[in-house]
This record gives C-alpha cells, structure tokens and sequence, in this order.
C-alpha cells in the first residue's frame, strides 16, 4: 500500500465500530482505581448574571447545602438549573476571588487568571497582558502526564484578535496556543487509530530512525556555549517535543463524526458554528479522557472577552461583551441594550447546555465500575464575575468527584477565597503534589497563602 | 521569555508602543505622549542593536513557501492550514519571540514531513525534478547528489561532510524501514528527515568571531535567507545562493543590489501587502456587521471587496507611485467594484470588476477614509470615534496609551445630539477621562465623523451638522485640522507617524520587537520617511543596516 494513501486513510476512514466499541483497550477492564482522574475546564467570559446591586440572582439556588434534582427543577429560573439531572455529582462553589487586579483591561486580567492564579504581566499590559505562571491544566499535565504530553488545549468561536486564547500557560507570559478546529485535534490525537498494527509497528520504527537523527541535530544545537535564555528555552521545548510512536492505543470515533469535523473544519472559526464546534471539541476531549490520552483538557468557549453573537429564540443577538456591558458599545458608553440582562442570562443557560453535552458525553462511557464522568472532574468556570466585570465571586461548577475525592451533591459558599486553592484542590484530587510530597496545597503566586479548599473535600 | 543578566538600561525593551489599548474611559493622570523612548547619546556599536534569537522559527507562511521551494513544487502544499496557530505576538505574525516548536506543532510538522515526503514519491515528475538521472553513475553516487542538493535548499546553506554522511546512512537504512523500491524508500526517508530537521524549521544562524567594532557579522548564507525571508517570504533561490558563494552579500552594497533585484519581483508584493494588511488589520474587514434595516448595501460579499480595495490601493501606492507613508495617507487613487462606487458616489468603471478612479478631492484622502478602516471601526449603526481614534494612536503614531483602569466608574447621563456630543460629553474635556480620551483618542477619532458606519461620506450627523475639527499634539505642539483630509496630511508630515510607520516596518522586516536601541535607527529613518522616503526606499535601509547584517554577541544563559 502507498503510504500517501494510508496517510490520507488515517483521517478518512474510522473504524466502523459502534460507539462505544472505539475505546476497547480500556474499557474491558477498567475498574475501580483504574482509570486515573483526570479535570476539564470549560471556560465561559464575561462573567453570569448573578445578584448585584441591580440585578436579581439567576445563576446559583437560593440555598447553601445538599442539591438534588428536585430541588434545582424547582428553582427553573436559575442557570444551573439546566444541569438539574447531575444533581447529586455537582459541586457548586460560590465565593472564589482573583486575588491580583487586572493591568488596564479586566477580560486579559480575568483569562489570565482564571486557571492560574498569577499575577498579571505589567509588559505587555492592557488587552496583551499575560499570566505571569502556569495554569493548572499545564501543572496536571507536567507532573502527572508521560513525559511531553501536553495538556489538551481546544478553542470554539472566532478569534478576533483583540484577546484570543487565555487559559493554558505553559510558564510565565507563555501562553499555550489553543486549537479551534476540531478535526486538527482529532487527527493529532487519533490520527493513527486505524492503522493496522503491523503497519503501525513500521512507522514506529521510521519515526524513531528520524528522531534519532533530529535529536542529535538539536543537542548539537542546544550544546552551543553562547546561548541565551530565550533560545536556550525555545531549543528545550522542542527537543521535549520530539516523541517516539507507542503502540497499542486504539481509540477512535465515528466515521460520521469524523466526517462532520472534515465538513467544519473551513468555517471552524464562524461565528454561527459556535456551538456545533464546541460539542465536536467535547467528543474529542471525551475520548481522549477515556482513551487517558492525557489528564487535563480546556475548552475555551469564544474570544477574549467573547464577542459572539450568540442566537437566542433563533434571532441572532448583538456581541455577548456588548450584552455583558448592557449597552450596544465595546467600550464604556453607549445606548443600553433593553434586556439585556435576560439576554446575558439565556447566555448563561447556552453555556450550561453546552457543559451539559460534555457531561452527557463522559456520562456515556460506561467503564464497568462507573461512568466515565465519575473517575473525573469537569469544571464551567468564568473569568469574571459579573457585569461589572469583577474579580470576586467568580463562579466555578464542578461536576464528578475524581474518584471520590471531591464532596460532590453539594452548593458551597466558600466566602471569599482564592481561585488558587480551588485550582490546587483540584490538581491534588488528581494527584498533584507539593514541593515537601504532600497534596497541592500551594498553587498559584507563592505570595497567596497556603491550603486546601476542605469544604469540597470529602 | 525574559533575558537574563542584561544590564538593565540597554536591555531595557521599548514600552511596547502598540500593545495598550483597551476602550474605557481613562480616569487617569499620566501624560499620555506619542513619542517613541530611547536614547540619544552615541553607543558603541555593539549596544546599537539588540540581541536577538539565533533560531527565528520559520512562520506558516514561510512553511508553505519553503516547502514549495524546496521541492520545486508549483505551489506551496497547504499542509499548514492545519498546523498549530501561534499566540499573538504584537501586531505582526512573525514575531520570533512566540514562535516556538511546541509538542503539537512538532507533531504537526512530523506529520506533514512524511506526507511530503510520500507525495514526492509517488509522483516520478516529482522525483526527477529532485533526483539526478540515472546515467550508471550508481545508486551512491545519485543518492549523494541528491541529498547535497536538496540538502542545500532545505537547510538554506552547503551541508557539511558530517551532515551527508550522516543523511547518506539514513538513506540506506530506508529499505529496511519502508516496503517498495529501495532507492525511492531512500529518498522519501531522507525527505521525511530533512523536514523535520531544525535546520530547516528554524533559520539557525551561526556564530562566529566578531569584528573589531564587537558585532559579528553574518555569513553569507544567514544573510542571503535574511533577505529571502524579508522580501518574498521564502528561502534564497539559486541566484541568492550564488551570490552567497561568490561573497555578493558580504557588502552593504551588495545586500542592497541583491534587494533592489528581488523588490521587483512579484512575490515582494506579497510581502508587502502582508506587512499593510497586518497593520491596518483587513482582515477584520471581512467579518463585519452592519444593521440590514440601517445599511441594505452593506451586503455579505462586501468584506471581501473592502479587502481587495484595500491592497489593490497599497499596491498602487508602493509600486505603481512608489511612494510611502504620505501617499499612503493622501492618495486619492482608488480602486471600486459596482458595490463599492456608492459607497464613495463614483461610478465602477468595470462594473462588477475592480477599476481604477480618483475621490473627491473635497472628501477622501489616504487609506485613513477609505471604507474598510471606517467601517471596521464603526458600529452596527453609527460611526465610533473612539474605536477610530485609539487605532489612529496605536497603529499610526505609536503613541502610549496607557492601560484604562480595570473598573469603569458609572456614566454620566447621554447628553447631546450627535456622535461626537455623547462621546464627548462622557469621555472629553473635562470629565475623568480627558487625559487620554479628551486630548488623544477623541481627536484622532472625531477627524473621521464625516463618515458614518459603512465609510460613506455625510455633511450631518443626525440632523445636526459634522464637527470634524480638532486638535492634537504633535511636534512638541497642538496641530490643528478641520477634518480627516487635513488630519491625514498633519499625519503625513508629521515626525511621530513616520516614526511610527519606521518602526513597525523594522518590527515586521526584523521579526522582533523594536528595543531601545532601535531608537536612533527608526528617527533616521522617520526622518527620510517624512522627507518623502518610499516604502521601497525604505526596506532597502533596513537590509543595509548592521542591524540587519550583524548579529550582537549573546549574553549567556545562567
């Protein structure tokens, strides 16, 4: 066989399995313990309607405590209500702050800190300004993944070049690069799932006869005495970079989905494909949690500060950031926009629905000893508050316990604490440590005091 | 990435002169200044450029032009539309600082190495325009030429002795590793690791002795992708490569005459449109929404036709007038489709084609009051001052804005009739945002108020008639004009937007930040910009700089 032609088969032709069959290497025998946890972040901008001094609540339920779903259906006018079915798996945590301002615009300030819990750069500043540390995916990833697996870092809605990608941050002011079309991060992950294993076994060992070569060409390089930092970082990334072929992972999804990704993929960044884009992102990052392609994944939903023009009752409405501000202007002035905040609101339920779909996709995966979604946590968190645009009170909703370890069924108000002890929390019901061994109990700028967020803990 | 061990007065970067600008109201104090930092004594030489990375990565771009070149394709292969993006870095996008070989785009480019690599063999054309014939010189022999061949393109200079040999073992390993003929397995396997190679992802520059004034100057290969790179986007062809061998660009002189050769070649236009459309940002023209009720003209095919204007014009004004910033913000030539002559009350004089017309002189000027700037910075409905104005500061005159604060006070109540009154009246003159707003942002964006939220030209804003006047400071003194035409010749003329026009070409010619020791070489060359220097002209000032010639000795990683 012509090897263009297998290429080109990888991405074409998927095994015609059902669903569930796709990911066998797992799923036969998984049990408890066996699957490793694995978090999610799912990211919505522009913060939610939830009480101010203005506006009514609308987001959380009027009571702290156990939630179950009759208690969410009751309270239908809430946005989480649209996740009333995982009752008993969620975990909504009020009351978590950014503990740093911004530096000149409260979206970059805000992404920035969503999921790192760092300082913001004061060069680049304003729109360009830059977390100044890793964010919690990139943590997971580097110390609980195999060497040089990266985080899974996916993107849905247009970049319109003010502020595109905020979540992933390999280190201080290096932003990770997110993919916003589906079927690039498909074929990255899975391009090679239908491939026999005899042929695989061949491409193996011709990659591993290049990377060979490669890698002596960049210790060669890297062995250069006048190397400055920069470069001498940019050489290390990419030898990291250089990966061998492992054998034996077989995880793909349907020739149909696969073939829709294909469809998307030239108008993957339109604004109208959104949603279709964002579910096709959330099949993607499923599989690669049961496939335990890696342990963290982020999903960030639309631009910067999102400028979406999201369709409510079928009409398209004007920009969310616009929405968010209640007045038709990306800057402070402007006329109001009439209801606006019922339309940020129906925002809100969009996202839930959207969340949903990932929760109904990782529900799915049956392993035997549970579903897919109980061995994980997935979190829908904001990187704002409000519509002013705050740093307090930003919401995060999680949903599975990581095997048990976080106290899910449950509505917290943590009263105003740092988002890095949640991220830490989280990293720790992984499996992530601290530097003495014990569980993460210091993520985030060291100037941040220490500890565990015990009220999620079960 | 931050550099280390740098005494902090040289290295200190240029505030970032186009990176603020978010649009609220400022309720700051600090002086808001277009001027670009730097200093004015004289430096050694080697403190009159800035370090840089050895190891630029290639762009997408570069990727796919490289590629053809190497290969001797017809066209690029379009492999990296599915490549990894790459953050943002600035304005333009081949900023070095954030191009890196991250695990995904590693694997992109392993990906797309192979299938060249398969595609080449399995087309014979394809390997014949690669491959010597075979005329019983043997197989060793044939595979050898080949590699140093293509080597040579693929790695932009000669190969070593080492790296053939090295590249001749991995050709005769092939057999073992790939099924079907075994010389053909050969070439596709070297391919595959030519491609993969740093040598050919980044352009790697070497090191070598300085000369007596510190710098060291770049052999003659780094010099010949430098300008390859800089002018069509690509790797030297066989003329470059020649001139290397023979020392053509050891000179200034002969740098310029090589430049001067690839200038009036059409793939500089390329680069050159990229360099204006990054700038004033056409691709947001595309993506534009206009209320239908409001603007029924506005059709969905109209973004396209607003970016095709857009470089049709800066092709006329670099090649055709060869001119620079002031005809680039004063020309009135202009090029219109059927949709876009209503816009500018011109007739299309090839209908649904492109033709060339002059504007009323009375209402348009340079690229500034053409319809894809007015109507990118415009609303759904209404003209947007601010939007305009903090463009025109950012990317026309490079001033500091400095950052707005995070939490935007609330409003005063909408007073006045027009755009310019309800803008004024929340962010002017005497209100919390009059530092910034009122004496930059306003002004520069007001000067536009003769166009509504499509770019068509009107006398009254609803109802009541336009106020384009304002006043700026430039020169060390409030310029004033009477509207967009005025504005746009004060830009012309003046020293701060040449200055800025000389920095953002040696951002993006440079691929780098501007750093402060750029300072004395951008009012040079501001300076000749001012005086009527062409955008021509000016490229070929930035390949015969040291800048461009030399490299400044690293400071060592700790």
């Amino acid at each position: 066989m012509n090897r263009r032609h297998l290429l080109r088969g990888l991405f074409g032709v998927s095994l015609a399995l059902p669903f569930l069959e796709s990911f066998s290497p797992r799923k036969a025998e998984a049990g408890a313990g066996d699957v490793p946890p694995f978090a999610i972040f799912m990211r919505q901008a522009n913060g939610v309607v939830q009480q101010t001094n203005d506006e009514p609540e609308m987001f959380w339920p009027s009571q702290t405590g156990a939630l179950t779903t009759e208690s969410m259906k009751a309270e239908s006018d809430r946005a989480v209500s649209e996740l009333s079915e995982y009752a008993s798996r969620l975990l909504l945590v009020k009351g978590i702050n950014f503990a740093f301002p911004g530096n000149g615009c409260g979206h970059s300030g805000g992404g920035n800190q969503c999921l790192t819990a760092q300082k913001v750069s004061t060069d680049p500043v304003g729109n360009e300004s830059l977390a100044m540390g890793e964010s919690i995916d990139n943590r997971i990833a580097r110390e609980l993944n195999a060497p040089g697996v990266e985080p899974l870092t996916l993107y849905a809605g247009k970049k319109a070049g003010y502020i595109n990608e905020v979540l992933s941050y390999r280190d201080a002011k290096v932003i990770r690069a997110a993919e916003h079309n589906p079927i690039n991060a498909y074929k990255a992950l899975f391009g090679l799932s239908d491939l026999d294993p005899e042929v695989l076994k061949r491409l193996a060992a011709q990659r591993k006869s290049v990377n060979d070569l490669v890698r002596e060409q960049m210790q060669s390089l890297m062995s250069r005495k006048e190397l400055g930092k920069a470069d001498r970082d940019r050489l290390d990334l990419h030898f990291q970079s250089i990966r061998d072929l492992e054998v034996g992972l077989q995880c793909a999804l349907t020739k149909e989905e696969v073939a829709a990704m294909e469809v998307m993929s030239p108008d993957a960044r339109a604004n109208d494909n959104l949603e279709k884009v964002a579910r096709m992102q959330m099949d993607i990052i499923a599989l690669a949690m049961a496939c335990g392609t890696t342990r963290a994944a982020t999903i960030q939903i639309g631009d910067g500060n999102d400028s979406t023009e999201y369709y409510i009752n079928g009409v398209r409405q004007k920009s969310f950031h616009k929405i968010s501000h209640r007045i038709d202007s990306d800057g402070s002035e402007g006329p109001p926009i009439e209801g606006a905040y019922l339309l940020h609101h129906e925002i809100d339920r969009i996202h839930a629905r959207m969340f949903k779909y990932l929760l109904d996709k990782l529900a799915a995966y049956d392993l035997g000893s549970g579903s897919l979604l109980d061995f994980g946590v997935a979190v829908w968190l904001n990187d704002l508050g409000n519509k002013y645009h705050s740093y307090t009170d930003v919401p995060y909703v999680l949903v599975g316990g990581a095997n048990g370890y976080l106290k899910t069924g449950q509505y917290v108000d943590v009263n105003g604490v740092h988002n890095g002890r949640l991220l830490g929390t989280i990293g720790a019901a992984l499996g992530c440590k601290n530097a003495a061994g014990g569980p993460l109990d210091d993520f985030g700028d060291p100037e941040l005091p220490k500890g565990m967020l015990t009220e999620i803990i079960a | 990435m931050e550099i280390l061990s740098a005494p902090s007065s040289v290295m200190r970067r240029i505030p970032t002169l186009l990176r603020a600008g978010a649009l609220v109201l400022a309720c700051l104090s600090p002086a808001c200044v277009g001027t670009i930092g730097g200093s004015s004594e004289d430096q050694a030489a080697v403190q009159s450029i800035p370090e840089r990375s050895a190891f630029p990565r290639l762009t997408h771009a570069q990727w796919e032009n490289s590629v053809r070149d190497v290969l001797r394709l017809d066209a690029p292969p379009g492999f990296s539309a599915s490549f990894t993006g790459d953050p943002l870095g600035g304005v333009f996008d081949n900023n070095e600082a954030v191009l890196s070989v991250t695990p995904n785009l590693w694997a992109d480019y392993q990906r797309a190495a192979e299938e060249l690599a398969s595609l080449v063999v399995s087309d014979p054309a394809k390997v014949d325009a690669l491959v010597p014939a075979d005329e019983g010189q043997g197989n060793e022999a044939r595979a050898r030429a080949f590699i140093e061949a293509v080597g040579k393109r693929a790695y932009r200079r000669p190969l070593t002795a080492p790296e053939i040999n090295q590249l001749v073992a991995l050709f005769n390993e092939a057999p073992s590793l790939i099924d079907g003929d075994p010389f053909l397995a050969g070439v596709e396997h070297v391919l595959s690791a030519l491609f993969q190679s740093p040598h050919f992802i980044y352009r790697v520059e070497g090191t070598r002795t300085p000369r007596p004034d510190g710098l060291i100057p770049l052999g003659p290969y780094e010099r010949a992708a430098r300008l390859s790179y800089l002018l069509w986007n690509t790797m030297p062809d066989d003329v470059l490569f020649e001139a290397a061998a023979a020392g053509e660009l050891d000179t200034q002189e002969g740098l310029r005459t090589h430049a001067e050769r690839m200038l009036a070649d059409p793939q500089a236009r390329d680069v050159v449109l990229a360099f204006h459309r990054q700038l004033f940002d056409f691709r947001k023209f595309e993506d534009l929404y206009k209320d239908p009720a409001v603007f029924p003209e506005f059709v969905p095919e109209i973004g396209k036709d607003l970016v095709r204007e857009a470089e049709l014009f800066v092709e006329d004004v670099v090649f055709e007038q060869e001119g620079g910033l002031t005809a680039l913000l004063t020309s009135r030539t202009a090029f219109v489709n059927d949709r876009l002559a209503g816009i500018y009350e011109v007739d299309a004089p090839n209908g649904a084609e492109f033709g060339k017309v002059e504007l009323d002189a009375e209402k348009r000027s340079g690229i500034l009051t053409r319809a894809g700037f007015l109507a990118a910075n415009g609303t759904a409905r209404a003209s947007d001052p601010i939007h305009r104005g903090v463009f025109v500061n950012l990317r026309v005159l490079c001033a500091r804005l400095p950052p707005p604060p995070n939490n935007v006070p609330p409003l005063p109540p909408v007073e006045g009739k027009t755009t310019r009154e309800i803008v004024a009246s929340h962010t002017g003159k005497g209100t919390c945002g009059a530092s910034c707003h009122g004496t930059l942002i306003n002004p520069a964006g007001f000067a536009f108020e003769n166009y509504d939220a499509i770019g068509r030209y009107r006398a009254e804003d609803n109802g009541f008639p336009v106020d384009a006047a304002d006043a700026y400071p430039l020169g060390g003194g409030m310029a004033s004009f009477s509207d967009a035409l005025t504005w746009s010749q004060l830009l012309a003329e003046s020293r701060e937007a040449n200055e800025c026009f000389a920095k953002n070409w040696l951002e993006f010619a440079y691929g780098r930040d501007a750093e402060v020791e750029d300072a004395k070489f951008i009012a040079k060359l501001g300076e000749a910009s001012r005086t009527g220097m062409s955008v021509k002209e000016l490229l070929l000032e930035l390949v015969s700089s040291d800048a461009f010639s030399t490299r400044r000795p690293v400071e060592v990683a700790q």
